[in-house]
């Protein structure tokens, strides 16, 4: 009985140290305490229930051992700041007056298609958009707009070149090739492709450039042969 | 934050109170039990002991398994109940060096499970 009861503690804390390390990417609305019990609570049910060379009573002192964990985690997180920080985490602000902070995105496991994907779920299209984003300690995302977001948002912006990395399927999207822009980005003072963390264009000449470590900028332009989409 | 507080301290004392509980039950019941056993043992070796002898220790470890049940795995009873069985058979027979060995493995059985719920590194992990 206490073998089960140390043992249910053991696996429960391990859980919960590896959903912190894996980010926010695997939280979905849950604090990550809360994710691991859903998880491991089916499995204890179940196992007793389905062997029957294992006590059922084995099943049960799992359970309430869970149930004595999610007490204490609730408490310590409602009454000690330090742990709640610790056991849930803290929000992440990826997206700050600066631009994209590929730091925080690297820290919780997710990249820039992540990053724009969440955007769009909140119905933000483009990266200049918002003042901050940030993913909550659960995992959920949440967006500061720009007063006049709407205006800054009239196409789909695309993603040419993510982490130094030309978008070929995007790229042929446009119909603009990869020396077309790679030409602005000279223009702009970039050596390498790989000095760019990320450069969207949208249908109307607006271009998103930010550069790994520096500020975000906002360019615009003409396509060619009144390229539009 | 009371009943919080209320909840866990109950639900930890309970748990624990079960498993001091479960310890000391399970130990005493296979303390019981091995006596039982090292008597049957001892006669064998003196080539003395009779059927009844072996089955009134079979119907004393089925009475102790029907309360063992509740707290131990059931392959664990299991694995005594058949040492038990061809000792009983073994003895009717006659047989007392086979029945040894039997009831060489049902002592050491005996000896060895509880031991393998208490709560030690080995054990945990």
């Amino acid at each position: 009985m206490v073998l089960v009861i140390l043992r249910t503690a053991i696996l429960f804390f391990t859980l919960l140290l590896i959903m912190r390390l894996m980010g926010k990417r695997q939280i979905g609305e849950m604090q990550p305490f809360e994710l691991v019990i859903t998880l491991l609570i089916a499995e204890l049910a179940c196992i007793p229930m389905a062997d029957a060379s294992i006590p059922l009573l084995y099943g049960v002192v799992s359970v309430v051992t869970i149930f004595v964990l999610h007490e204490i985690m609730t408490l310590l997180d409602l009454k000690l700041k330090p742990m709640k920080s610790l056991i849930s985490g803290k929000p992440s602000v990826v997206i700050n007056k600066n631009g994209i902070d590929e730091y925080q995105l690297k820290r919780n496991s997710l990249d820039i298609s992540d990053l724009i994907e969440s955007l769009r779920t909140a119905g933000f299209f483009s990266l200049d958009s918002v003042d901050y984003a940030l993913y909550e300690a659960n995992g959920q995302f949440s967006a500061l707009p720009k007063e006049n977001y709407e205006e800054l948002q009239t196409s789909l912006p695309l993603v040419i070149v993510e982490s130094g990395n030309f978008d070929r399927k995007n790229l042929a999207f446009t119909g603009l090739g990869e020396a077309y822009f790679r030409e602005i980005l000279q223009g702009e003072g970039v050596k390498k492709i790989k000095e760019v963390l990320v450069l969207t264009a949208d249908g109307t000449g607006k271009l998103y450039l930010q550069l790994k470590g520096e500020k975000f900028r906002v360019l615009r332009v003409s396509y060619p042969d009144g390229v539009t989409w | 934050m009371v009943k919080s507080l209320t909840a866990i301290l109950l639900a930890t004392a309970l748990l624990f109170g079960l498993g001091l509980f479960e310890w000391q039950f399970v130990k005493g019941e296979f303390a019981g039990f091995a006596e039982e056993a090292q008597s049957l043992f001892e006669k064998a070796e003196q080539s003395s002991a009779s059927v009844e002898d072996a089955k009134a220790v079979q119907t004393a470890w089925e009475t102790r398994k029907a309360r063992l049940h509740v707290w131990i795995p059931h392959n664990d009873i299991a694995r005594i109940d058949e040492y038990m069985a061809e000792s009983v058979r073994l003895i009717g027979e006659k047989d007392f060096s086979r029945a040894l060995a039997k009831l060489e493995i049902v002592l050491h059985l005996t000896a060895c499970i509880p031991g393998t719920y208490r709560p030690a590194i080995e054990n945990i992990f």
